[in-house]
């Protein structure tokens, strides 16, 4: 007795369940139930088809690639019956199992916090578009141009230097002389 | 609805019958073992078979077709039915393997893509110089090529 793999959409195949067909060159396929079967007959690529395995797993959904994987596999050698290794698998598939299940479920909650972060962005650009429909902008406007308008008012700050032949001269701060880049105080002297 | 008028009906029989058991054509796998080099030659060179469309002299590796002459496999060459097909194979076709393998049985591995390619055609295309034109050349189709001259 083996359980089976549907050639169609992976799933198992219980011994007395589904149907099988043998092509002409010894191929055998195996369908879990007559949807699967159908689709065959109809030449539907499995790949393309969302509701099997083979397309969730090209297109990303599940888990695909991982050493758990490995485990459960079609080896075509024999092994001789040893009651103790029989013991021991039977406790491994369990473990593996285990192992197996939290690992595709890690994967497919990590692929949908994606979606979430992208979500997360579209609502913040939505809200920077569109903030002119809650708060007008010309909201303050006025107060804003009073404020504008006192800042004018004030005048640059000017200091008082004496030049190279003695003369006072009025000039705006701040002056830095280019040659030595010292800063020129109030009072000081300066080469004009 | 009288009895005359519903018998005009076939539903779908003529569906029905283009998926019948006998009426199957070779699937994209099995074309894909044909496109094997030793297969591709046994292929491309068969014996007569008076029972076959041309008498198996020309056949489509890509459409598992056999056609009456040069000519019309030539032309198909160009139709949109072996262009579509060319494109269906350049992905790696679905098996048995792969489904175990999408059932968790080892790790699933993403089909690859290769590049298809017509056949060669027995008579190669002249230009003006009186050289062989060539669009490709593979293994199969350099020998040909020395075999002719």
């Amino acid at each position: 007795m083996r359980i089976e793999t549907c050639y169609f959409c992976s799933s198992r195949i219980y011994p007395g369940h589904g149907i099988q067909f043998v092509r002409n060159d010894c191929k055998i396929f195996r369908f879990c139930r007559s949807k699967c079967h159908a689709a065959f007959k109809k030449k539907k690529n499995p790949r393309k088809t969302k509701w099997t395995k083979a397309y969730r797993k090209t297109a990303g959904k599940e888990l695909a690639i991982d050493p758990s994987f490995e485990f459960e596999k079609r080896r075509h050698t024999p092994v001789k019956y040893n009651r103790e290794l029989w013991a021991k698998t039977i406790e491994a598939m369990k473990r593996v199992e285990e192992i197996r299940q939290r690992r595709s479920n890690n994967y497919i909650m990590q692929r949908l916090r994606k979606g979430r972060e992208i979500e997360w962005q579209r609502d913040v650009r939505e809200v920077q578009r569109d903030i002119s429909l809650i708060r007008s902008p010309a909201a303050g406007l006025k107060q804003r141009q009073a404020e504008e308008e006192t800042e004018m008012e004030v005048e640059p700050e000017t200091i008082e230097v004496v030049d190279a032949k003695g003369r006072k001269q009025v000039i705006e701060a701040p002056v830095m002389v280019p040659a030595t880049g010292e800063m020129i105080e109030d009072g000081g002297d300066i080469d004009l | 609805m009288t009895y005359k008028r519903k018998k005009y009906h076939h539903g779908d029989t003529h569906l029905k019958k283009r998926w019948r058991l006998r009426n199957r054509r070779k699937d994209l796998d099995e074309i894909d073992t044909d496109l094997k080099e030793e297969n591709a030659q046994k292929l491309l060179n068969q014996e007569v078979d008076l029972d076959l469309p041309g008498s198996a002299q020309h056949y489509c590796l890509h459409c598992a077709r056999y056609f009456i002459d040069e000519h019309s496999l030539n032309e198909h060459f160009k139709t949109k039915v072996h262009k579509r097909r060319l494109k269906a194979l350049e992905l790696e076709p679905y098996s048995i393997e792969e489904s175990e393998r999408a059932a968790g049985l080892g790790s699933f591995k993403s089909p690859s893509k290769r590049k298809i390619v017509t056949q060669n055609s027995k008579t190669n295309d002249l230009d003006k110089d009186g050289d062989v034109v060539l669009d490709d050349v593979s293994a199969s189709k350099k020998k040909k090529v020395e075999d002719a001259e």
